[in-house]
């Protein structure tokens, strides 16, 4: 559908500027969100996990950003906040700079570095390119030139986050004999993903263990326990909730926000995977809902999308550090041992250890971000997931949507309910400090325009 | 006639006018055969394989003489179709009589078909298998009792046979020999739950997918499983069934395989009525998603040997495109949380010792990769006196492909499963195709395969699954049939057609078994012998006609045949003339057959011993990954302990036992005491705990009379200059205490050490070999030669042998016989390499003694005179052959060394040529997992698999990157002639995994040395496997290579680092050191 808009845009343009050689190249923010929808997609079909999904959003977006501060002042760059980040070069006054086509440039040729499935993204620029070429040849290479050039620069900065180390960085071991560990989870048992996220340079945190989150309750199966109360709560809310079934409000809320990249379904030798977008991919969805609905300017709207995604990202980075550092083991691996072998969550459990709940934090973090930037009572219709066969759900505010998002991993059966309290906390003090640490503004929603 | 004729004809013109080799088979066309049968499928909404697993499993293939015209009939199952009953009318002509015969089946899903005389009146009968109950499908299993008169009638439910379950196939033996045929039923699982239960749900029986064994009572079938000990749990996926005496006891016994994660069964007949399982006791490992499987006696020594089919591809595009074995935690929590065996997706080739434990030789023999593989059938199809194996392929759609799985099924399927659970044709059609050939492999001597597809076979792609073999066209040879999906059933004509020497033999047994399944005929001729035992059910499936049939090359008559039938009975059969049929009947007053004497005890060297008195070491290895850290590694370096040394530490002349440990345990030291041993605490050894001990070496170094201790650091898991590497020096005192000296200070992963006073100052020295580098695998770590200054020791300057390699083993010894004892080191990729002692400096002359370059994966070396010729020899202990490594001269095997995603770790890539090219050893998950570089390089998988080296790493990359190479894998021996060695190879026995340990003694009191081989190794990724098949070899006096059954070893299973003898008592006792395990004490003979 969305290939086949932009075909009509292309069509549209191609008709209307064949004429007139210099007319200025008009970008809006809906270009920028389907550019931003191109590589979310991406990063569906090639499986990224969260983490990394958000570290693909935060510099991408940031790429875009930093070019529109260069040349507007009411969009201050947040170069400053970054940690060894250096400011992108000047742009060459006497050149012909379309500042949003060199944001956009900037946007999708960093994504399209962090992905890996790159010729969809190729053939997305290339229609754009030719359709930019025709309309004024000299304002779109100097911009072009102008947006690779900062994309070169970035990427040195990105190069240096630790995420290439990671890659070599041991296993998550599972050879333990502590009765409390994360162990893999079925189907698929995967290894634990991303181990070592905590050693990525955060975006804004000072460092990754800023937000650490209260502890847990002390692992216990002793009945009456804190712990054991919270693991029974797990297996307790799903044999309530199998008495109304499918329609059940907590089954719909659990499967609106599962977010999980790839589930795996195995029915003998066939198998297959279920993807969808992230949970950082969700709130990104929420982003430009938001920015829709408040008819952002092109400027406006990579700013939200900026702001947001790095809550995110620094969100990811806080989660990862508590999850791996506490390593608890996820409700069903205990429920199968000790209570029923035969039990299985309403979600698939994601491969990562339990606390906390990182759609928690990310949701709290973002929640913040997106509620300081639209304000507190914002009403909208959430259709991000109706992609992937979900229906609407209808928010009267962010806040209330990341509470909904949290508690829907208990629904889930993936978490205890201190990874959700605990991280929604944990995503919302993070989201406060993104918020004054980047000195962020609340945007007016415009009447009319770009 | 003219039919045939013009047969010929096109025959005799085909193979003039194309010069190309005859093949040995030809492919019989419908048309003129008039054998019309299609098993044809149609996916709908409501039954694909969605809903149904095995949903393109296929059809089965009976044959047999169903009107005794001496014509053997063909009946085939269809899937969704009626079953059709062919009659042979001769010269591979054949008419459809379904419909008159009243056989066409009234199941909805049909399977497996046997023939059998179910009813003991001298007709073969049908069972015809059906899956009922799921998906709304209908039938039952049924019974048709053959009439006489070429119709038959359903009778299942008199029989009490009209079972309604999921059933595969069925066998008819007499498994109590009471005379009758008794039924195994087997049956499959359809549990699609997405979590593995623990082993143990086998023993819940589930009527639905449970087997059943059911016993023929005066002609209704009581089903005795639970009684019996027959498991049918809902994780009994049975695909294959095959019947055979496999401990020579004269019951039969059962070998059930199963799918998925359940193990296979194999049940010994107890003889009273009842079955032990021994499986997990029996077999190192086993085919993973093992499908159909055959049992013959392929190595001539009278026990039936096991070939079980999986779907390892053999085509490295179709191989890197498909889900490989599990990873390794994964593959470990499955045995080690849920209880079951080791499993590896290959075709697993089961060579029977004695009934006393199977070795595992597919990877060897050259059939362990044949794609989606489902009926295997042993016969000798040249004739030539070796079996030979056909192997029936194909589906029609590989659900098992990771581009499928990760990124196509997703679309597609998607919306339709979360919320009509359906899948629609078009999402079934995006699988690829598993068209495959079928496989044929002739069978050689040594346990070896060649393959002749394409060649014996034409290679044709079909999706077989169900086959069987008979003598169709009653020429001699054995004729092969299959069921095939979406195409007609394939006719392969034998055409050897008297070119070789065969014998037919039917049987004319008494009621109810008239057949005589069951009976076993021996063939003696030119001090061979070949073993055949009847039973029909075989392949997958299916069942062969109820006839012997033996192939004996260019012989005319032969010395004997035993016959051994049901009752046990026997007759002998002398002189009997070649390409006949023989029919044979039970003469009167045969006697019994006596098995003890039939296959008679050897007489064993070794007495295993229960316990020794205060004996109870037991090393127990920390559970530590390798894989973890460094992902790409070929196998691991953390699993070389424990350190053994043997000699008096406490001056009382007795022999005392030093045992090292693993990391964080504490070492051991045991005293002989006048009945056994007593542990002996020595606090300082304790102190160093931390260390993983693997070697060590008990010797007076500073020459006060007392013995002191050397031990080797190693683990694979300290690193840089980690104390816990240091290797450790301890003198014996006044008090018989140990006291720690100082080293040199070097930080090693050793391996080894070796003591001699190589500079003849009278004090002795130390040689230290290191193996690989913990973290950074592929650099050369450096060996050490130590210098004994009398108290203390000082490094010796030596390049050559600093840098020899990684190091695994070495020796002391005077290879040039210049009275100078030289050394020589081995290790893993690398050369044994000879340093020459040039009165005190050693000097590297390896080129001047090696012709060839033997790089090889090198474990252990022992001088030994193989030959008897004087000179010394040396036996090497290498990787074996029984690997999918592929090494050779002209095509090593290669280990690129270098950090290729620059981010300052290492990694190194393994590559193997297959047909004259490279291709990494490793999937696109595994490498991306290290290399993330390589997932944007190749976005999906059908990219990545199929292609060379260097499509995947740019020249660069590989130019820069260190190559370590390995030209030899076989294990065997450097024959000295005049100073100069030339590498020969052990046989097949010594090359099933690596050898790692060598004991050179007079083991039976012959006054002649023989040597003792062990080894086993477990250290590597699911991909490989485990080398477990190595019980203990003895090469004897006159060369000839003895099995551990044999002489009364069984390593198997165990990874064995050290073999030594001790002296209790004034009695010899070989104690065998494993890894991860307590040690094995032999009594040996006196």
């Amino acid at each position: 559908m969305k290939h086949i808009l932009s075909l009509i845009f292309a069509a549209l343009f191609l008709g209307s500027c064949a004429s007139e050689e210099q007319r200025p190249i008009e970008i809006s923010a809906g270009d920028y969100h389907n550019a931003v929808d191109r590589i979310t997609n991406i990063m569906v079909h090639d499986i990224f996990s969260p983490p990394v999904a958000s570290r693909i959003y935060a510099y991408s977006n940031i790429a875009a950003y930093e070019i529109i501060a260069q040349n507007n002042d009411a969009f201050p760059s947040f170069s400053n906040t970054y940690h060894n980040f250096t400011d992108i070069p000047a742009p060459d006054t006497t050149k012909q700079i379309n500042y949003r086509l060199a944001a956009l440039v900037a946007q999708l040729e960093t994504g399209k570095k962090l992905i890996f499935s790159e010729d969809d993204i190729s053939t997305y620029q290339d229609s754009l390119y030719s359709i930019w070429e025709q309309q004024n040849p000299a304002s779109f290479r100097d911009s072009k030139e102008y947006g690779l050039q900062v994309v070169a620069h970035m990427n040195e900065w990105i190069n240096s986050d630790n995420y290439k180390e990671t890659r070599t960085m041991p296993k998550f071991s599972v050879y333990s004999d502590d009765p409390s560990r994360w162990q893999p989870t079925p189907p698929t048992y995967m290894d634990g993903i991303e181990p070592h996220w905590e050693k990525i340079r955060p975006f804004a945190l000072d460092s990754a263990s800023q937000f650490r989150p209260q502890p847990h309750p002390e692992f216990s199966l002793s009945e009456g326990s804190d712990f054991y109360n919270e693991l029974m709560e797990v297996y307790n809310i799903r044999r309530e909730m199998d008495k109304t079934g499918d329609e059940s409000e907590e089954i719909q809320m659990a499967r609106f926000w599962d977010c999980n990249p790839y589930v795996s379904t195995q029915r003998g030798h066939l198998m297959f995977a279920t993807k969808k977008i992230t949970p950082g991919g969700h709130w990104i969805g929420v982003c430009k809902i938001a920015a829709k609905k408040s008819n952002l300017s092109f400027e406006e709207t990579i700013y939200a999308y900026t702001a947001t995604s790095i809550a995110i990202a620094d969100a990811f980075i806080s989660c990862w550090e508590e999850k791996y550092r506490s390593e608890l083991i996820r409700p069903e691996t205990l429920i199968n041992k000790y209570v029923d072998e035969n039990w299985t969550p309403v979600l698939q459990t994601p491969p990562f250890p339990e606390y906390p709940s990182g759609h928690s934090v990310v949701s709290g973090a973002a929640a913040m971000v997106l509620t300081h930037i639209f304000g507190n009572d914002f009403h909208y219709d959430d259709d991000t997931e109706v992609q992937f066969g979900l229906p609407v759900r209808s928010f009267t505010s962010f806040d209330q949507a990341a509470r909904e998002a949290a508690m829907s991993r208990l629904y889930g059966g993936i978490h205890y309910r201190a990874a959700i309290e605990k991280g929604l906390v944990q995503g919302q003090s993070l989201g406060s400090y993104i918020v004054e640490d980047l000195e962020l503004k609340p945007l007016q929603p415009q009447t009319a325009g770009l | 006639m003219k039919k045939l004729c013009l047969i010929l004809v096109s025959f005799f013109l085909i193979s003039c006018s194309e010069e190309k080799e005859e093949t040995l088979f030809s492919n019989i066309s419908p048309s003129d055969s008039n054998l019309n049968f299609t098993n044809s499928l149609t996916e709908t909404n409501a039954l694909n394989i969605l809903d149904y697993l095995y949903f393109y499993n296929g059809g089965g293939v009976a044959i047999g003489d169903i009107n005794n015209d001496g014509l053997s009939d063909i009946y085939f199952t269809g899937n969704q179709i009626p079953n059709k009953l062919f009659l042979n009318k001769g010269n591979m002509q054949f008419d459809d009589i379904t419909e008159s015969a009243g056989v066409a089946g009234e199941s909805d899903w049909n399977t497996g078909v046997v023939m059998a005389d179910v009813n003991g009146d001298g007709l073969l009968d049908m069972y015809v298998c059906a899956v009922v109950g799921i998906n709304g499908l209908r039938g039952q299993n049924e019974l048709y009792i053959n009439n006489g008169d070429n119709t038959f009638t359903e009778k299942a439910k008199e029989y009490n046979l009209d079972l309604q379950n999921y059933s595969s196939n069925a066998a008819f033996f007499d498994y109590d020999n009471d005379g009758d045929l008794d039924m195994y039923l087997l049956n499959h699982a359809v549990h699609t739950v997405d979590t593995y239960g623990p082993a143990e749900i086998r023993n819940n029986r589930t009527y639905e997918s449970g087997d059943k064994l059911l016993r023929n009572d005066n002609g209704i079938f009581t089903d005795v499983s639970e009684e019996a000990g027959i498991y049918g749990g809902a994780n009994s996926y049975g695909l294959g069934l095959a019947t055979a005496d496999f401990n020579n006891d004269g019951f039969t016994d059962i070998y059930v395989s199963n799918d998925f994660h359940e193990d296979d069964y194999y049940y010994i007949n107890n003889g009273d009525g009842t079955f032990s399982e021994k499986l997990k006791e029996k077999f190192g490992h086993i085919s993973r998603f093992s499908m159909g499987s055959d049992v013959a006696d392929i190595n001539s020594d009278g026990y039936p040997d096991i070939l079980t089919l999986d779907m390892l591809p053999e085509d490295e595009k179709v191989l890197k495109a498909s889900m490989g074995d599990d990873p390794v935690d994964l593959h470990n929590m499955k045995i080690d949380r849920y209880g079951y065996h080791h499993q590896y997706t290959r075709n697993m080739l089961q060579i029977n010792r004695g009934g006393e434990y199977f070795q595992e030789t597919g990877l060897f023999s050259g059939v362990a990769a044949t794609d989606w593989s489902w009926a295997a059938l042993f016969a000798d199809y040249d004739q030539d006196g070796q079996q030979d194996i056909f192997i029936a392929t194909g589906i029609p759609r590989r659900p098992n492909d990771l581009d499928y799985i990760k990124y196509v099924s997703n679309e597609q399927i998607q919306k339709k499963i979360t919320t009509t659970k359906l899948v629609d044709q078009k999402a079934l059609e995006m699988m690829p195709s598993g068209a495959v050939k079928n496989y044929m492999f002739r069978g050689g001597a040594n346990l070896e395969f060649s393959d002749q597809s394409g060649k014996w076979i034409s290679a044709d792609t079909t999706f077989s699954t169900g086959a069987a073999y008979a003598d169709l066209d009653n020429d001699g040879d054995l004729d092969l049939v299959t069921n095939n999906i979406n195409q007609p059933a394939g006719v392969y004509r034998n055409n050897s057609d008297g070119i070789s020497g065969y014998l037919k033999i039917k049987l004319n047994h008494p009621a109810p078994n008239t057949f005589g399944i069951g009976t076993r005929i021996i063939a003696y001729s030119n001090g061979k012998i070949q073993t055949r035992q009847l039973f029909t059910s075989r392949g997958f499936q299916s069942s062969s006609e109820p006839v012997f049939h033996f192939g004996f090359g260019n012989l005319q008559t032969i010395d004997s045949l035993l016959v051994i039938w049901p009752d046990n009975t026997f007759q002998v059969e002398n002189e009997v003339e070649l390409n006949q049929t023989l029919t044979l009947q039970p003469k009167n007053g045969n006697s019994k057959v006596d098995y003890n004497q039939l296959f008679p005890e050897t007489e064993k060297w070794f007495q295993k011993v229960d316990s020794i008195p205060g004996m109870d070491f037991a090393h127990e290895e920390n559970r530590y990954s390798d894989f973890d850290r460094q992902k790409l590694i070929p196998y691991k370096i953390s699993d070389r302990g424990p350190a053994v040394a043997v000699k008096d530490l406490n001056g009382d002349g007795k022999e005392d036992i030093f045992f090292g440990n693993s990391k964080f345990k504490p070492a051991k030291i045991y005293f002989q005491t006048s009945n056994g041993f007593t542990e002996q605490d020595f606090p300082e050894l304790r102190k160093d705990s931390i260390s993983e001990d693997v070697s060590a070496v008990i010797e007076d170094f500073n020459g006060d009379g007392k013995n002191d201790l050397f031990v080797v650091s190693s683990g694979g898991e300290f690193s840089g200059e980690n104390q816990a590497l240091l290797d450790r020096l301890y003198f014996g005192n006044n008090d018989a205490q140990l006291e720690k000296q100082s080293l040199p200070s070097y930080f090693e992963n050793g391996s080894v050490v070796k003591v001699h006073d190589f500079d003849r100052d009278g004090n002795p020295d130390i040689f230290v070999g290191n193996g690989a580098i913990s973290n950074d695998f592929g650099k050369t770590p450096n060996s050490y030669l130590l210098k004994n200054n009398g108290n203390s020791f000082t490094i010796v300057e030596n390049s050559a042998l600093k840098q020899a390699g990684m190091v695994t083993d070495a020796v002391w010894t005077d290879f040039d016989a210049d009275g100078w004892t030289d050394l020589i080191v081995v290790g893993e990729w690398m050369s044994p390499t000879f340093y020459k002692n040039n009165q005190g400096n050693l000097e590297n002359v390896t080129p001047a003694i090696l012709s060839k370059n033997l790089n090889g994966l090198w474990q252990s070396i022992l001088p030994f005179d193989i030959n008897r010729d004087g000179e010394m020899d040396y036996l090497l202990g290498n990787w074996g052959l029984n690997t999918k490594f592929e090494a050779s001269e002209k095509y090593p095997l290669k280990m690129y060394y270098s950090d290729f995603d620059d981010n300052g770790s290492t990694e190194t890539i393994l590559a193997y040529a297959k047909n004259g090219e490279y291709y990494t050893v490793l999937g696109l998950d595994e490498l991306v997992g290290q290399l993330s570089f390589l997932r944007k390089k190749f976005p999906a998988y059908k990219e990545f698999a199929g292609k060379k080296l260097e499509q995947i790493f740019d020249s660069k990359q590989l130019v820069e990157a260190e190559l370590h190479e390995v030209n030899t894998l076989a294990s065997g021996y450097l024959l000295n002639n005049n100073g100069k060695f030339t590498f020969k190879k052990f046989e097949a026995a010594l090359q099933l995994a690596p050898v790692t340990s060598f004991l050179k003694a007079d083991f039976n009191n012959d006054n002649f040395e023989e040597v003792l081989i062990a080894g086993n190794y477990f250290g590597t990724t699911p991909y490989h496997g485990r080398f477990d098949g190595l019980a203990g070899n003895i090469i004897a006096h006159d060369g000839k290579i003895l099995e551990g059954n044999e002489i009364g070893l069984n390593f198997t299973q165990k990874s064995v680092r050290s073999l030594n003898i001790i002296t209790l008592n004034n009695s010899r006792y070989l104690m065998v050191t494993f890894n991860n395990d307590r040690p094995a004490f032999y009594k040996i003979h006196d």
